[in-house]
């Protein structure tokens, strides 16, 4: 690499590189030796601004090539343009419930159609479910199994193994069957 | 003005009719699983996972964990033929194995007193049939791909199989590539904690699995206990056995299977395909019991004492299911002492409906 292509290198970081230079720098053949000085000036860079971002976490240069490459050239980029279109298409889902569940609110009143525009939201978004079962969950009470008797922990744990038995051999779960039967026998929770 | 005002509105409830109709027809799709490349592919790996439990043979140490306790053993898996031959060694703790050939199992636990093995008659066609049993449970999880990696030195791919509603846990599996063999495994809550795991830290899979491999060591004889895996409860025989309650709901998707016979008590169990729970009905006199669930790593147990007939009765939940489910389980046992054909009936229903 000469010191044209440094240049090229520096100014890149920079963002004042210009078009024919990124160019030539990115045919250049040995491609591994400008990731290698990419990331060492990167982690310099970085030491220098104090933003503290640890060596591995610096984008690996062959990213970078790849994404300038597709700026240059206006092609048809691969992998991350569908994950950006994935994305969009994602964020345009949520909207469209939204407005649906609006547009029923307001055409029919709450009420009717209350149920229909509750459940798509329900089903294509298990997430959403996910504070409403942690919400309930928390309401079940709890029973501490060191604040029980002998009698009363012998009897949990002789359901615990019965439980643990037939769940293993039964439903044919194996070793990780077998393993919950130990685990209950050896107690300790 | 009037015109243009009317050509909005027609407009807007175009729009909204339109809304309407779609939405149903969207809810519908839904229900029907998304039948995606990526799902469907992690469904393909689901069915090889059944018989691979089972035909494979190897021999490794696997960890096994949940809550603030952690066990090690140590397995060897033989398949020749027809017939399964299984051994695991505990690791750690006090000494015990548990030995499988064919139908029969061979426990020596280390506190093997306080086991009641010889009420245990669990069912084996259920043993050989996990596929058939994770199969339809992709209807209440959403199965997706997460990529490949590597455990014990094999190639993995990795599978998460995520709960449709809060009743069930969700599950991640890595299954070794050429075999379909589980090798890891995690259980997870809704705020993606592991409740628990397993997980192969030494691995070999080989044909070469010696008999000495597959026999029981335990020098102290007397604490071996013999089950014996005989085909013999079938759901109507299971069923027939409630007397006098019944379960007014299960979460959709939980079929009975089989459970252990007891004349003291009785007991009922439940799984999806993936999970599972019992719901113990027994007479406890004068032991005094709390109301309310205790949780070990994915397991929940939940306690609810009632007053049946002038009787004290336990009604407890015990299974790999959240606290909700285990509470409202607990809360639809409803008691018939009047007629045990209905409360049986009714039950039969039920599971007809929920289906």
């Amino acid at each position: 690499m000469d010191d044209r292509l440094r240049e090229t290198l520096s100014a890149m970081m920079d963002d004042e590189a210009d078009e024919l230079a990124v160019r030539r720098l990115l045919s250049f053949s040995d491609q591994d030796e400008v990731c290698g000085q990419w990331q060492r000036w990167q982690q310099i860079h970085d030491l220098m601004h104090g933003t503290g971002v640890a060596a591995d976490s610096v984008s690996p240069a062959a990213d970078v090539s790849a994404g300038v490459w597709q700026r240059l050239d206006g092609g048809a980029p691969t992998s991350e343009h569908s994950a950006i279109k994935a994305t969009s298409r994602q964020r345009w889902h949520w909207p469209a419930v939204a407005m649906i569940a609006m547009a029923l609110v307001v055409g029919f009143g709450a009420g009717s159609g209350w149920q229909s525009a509750g459940e798509p939201e329900l089903i294509a978004a298990p997430a959403s479910t996910e504070p409403n079962a942690a919400a309930t969950v928390a309401s079940v009470s709890e029973v501490s199994l060191q604040g029980l008797d002998d009698r009363q922990r012998q009897q949990i744990h002789r359901y615990l193994l019965e439980h643990a038995q037939h769940n293993s051999v039964g439903a044919g779960r194996g070793s990780v069957g077998y393993a919950r039967v130990v685990s209950v026998d050896a107690g300790g929770y | 003005m009037s015109g243009q005002a009317g050509t909005v509105w027609l407009r807007f409830f175009l729009a909204l009719a339109v809304m309407v109709l779609w939405v149903p027809a969207k809810a519908q799709a839904i229900e029907t699983q998304p039948q995606t490349a990526n799902s469907t592919e992690a469904v393909e790996w689901l069915r090889r996972l059944g018989p691979a439990m089972n035909m494979t043979s190897y021999r490794g140490v696997f960890v096994y964990g949940r809550g603030q306790q952690v066990h090690s053993m140590q397995v060897a898996h033989r398949y020749s033929g027809s017939m399964v031959e299984e051994r695991l060694v505990i690791q750690d703790g006090g000494s015990g194995e548990i030995v499988r050939r064919g139908m029969e199992v061979v426990c020596v636990l280390p506190a093997q007193d306080t086991v009641t093995l010889d009420a245990i008659i669990p069912s084996g066609p259920l043993a050989d049939s996990f596929s058939d049993q994770l199969l339809p449970a992709t209807r209440w999880y959403q199965a997706e791909m997460l990529g490949e990696g590597r455990v014990a030195g094999y190639a993995v791919v990795k599978i998460a199989l995520n709960a449709n509603d809060p009743y069930r846990y969700s599950y991640r599996l890595w299954l070794e590539k050429d075999t379909g063999l589980l090798v890891k495994s995690q259980t997870r809550n809704a705020d993606d904690q592991i409740l628990e795991y397993f997980q192969f830290t030494s691995l070999d899979i080989t044909d070469d699995i010696v008999d000495s491999e597959l026999q029981i060591t335990t020098a102290d004889k007397n604490k071996t206990s013999t089950m014996s895996l005989e085909p013999s409860n079938s759901v109507t025989e299971l069923v027939t056995r409630l007397q006098g309650w019944s379960l007014d709901w299960v979460p959709a998707g939980f079929e009975p299977a089989a459970t252990p016979r007891s004349d003291k008590r009785q007991v009922i169990a439940f799984s999806d395909g993936l999970a599972a729970f019992s719901v113990f009905v027994e007479d406890i006199a004068s032991l005094d019991m709390p109301t309310g669930a205790s949780r070990i790593g994915a397991t929940t147990v939940y306690l609810r004492p009632v007053q049946s007939d002038g009787r004290q009765v336990l009604i407890s939940v015990v299974g790999e299911v959240p606290p909700i489910t285990a509470r409202k389980v607990a809360e639809s046992v409803r008691f018939d002492s009047a007629n045990v054909d209905s409360a049986t009936a009714s039950l039969i229903e039920h599971q007809g409906a929920s289906r």
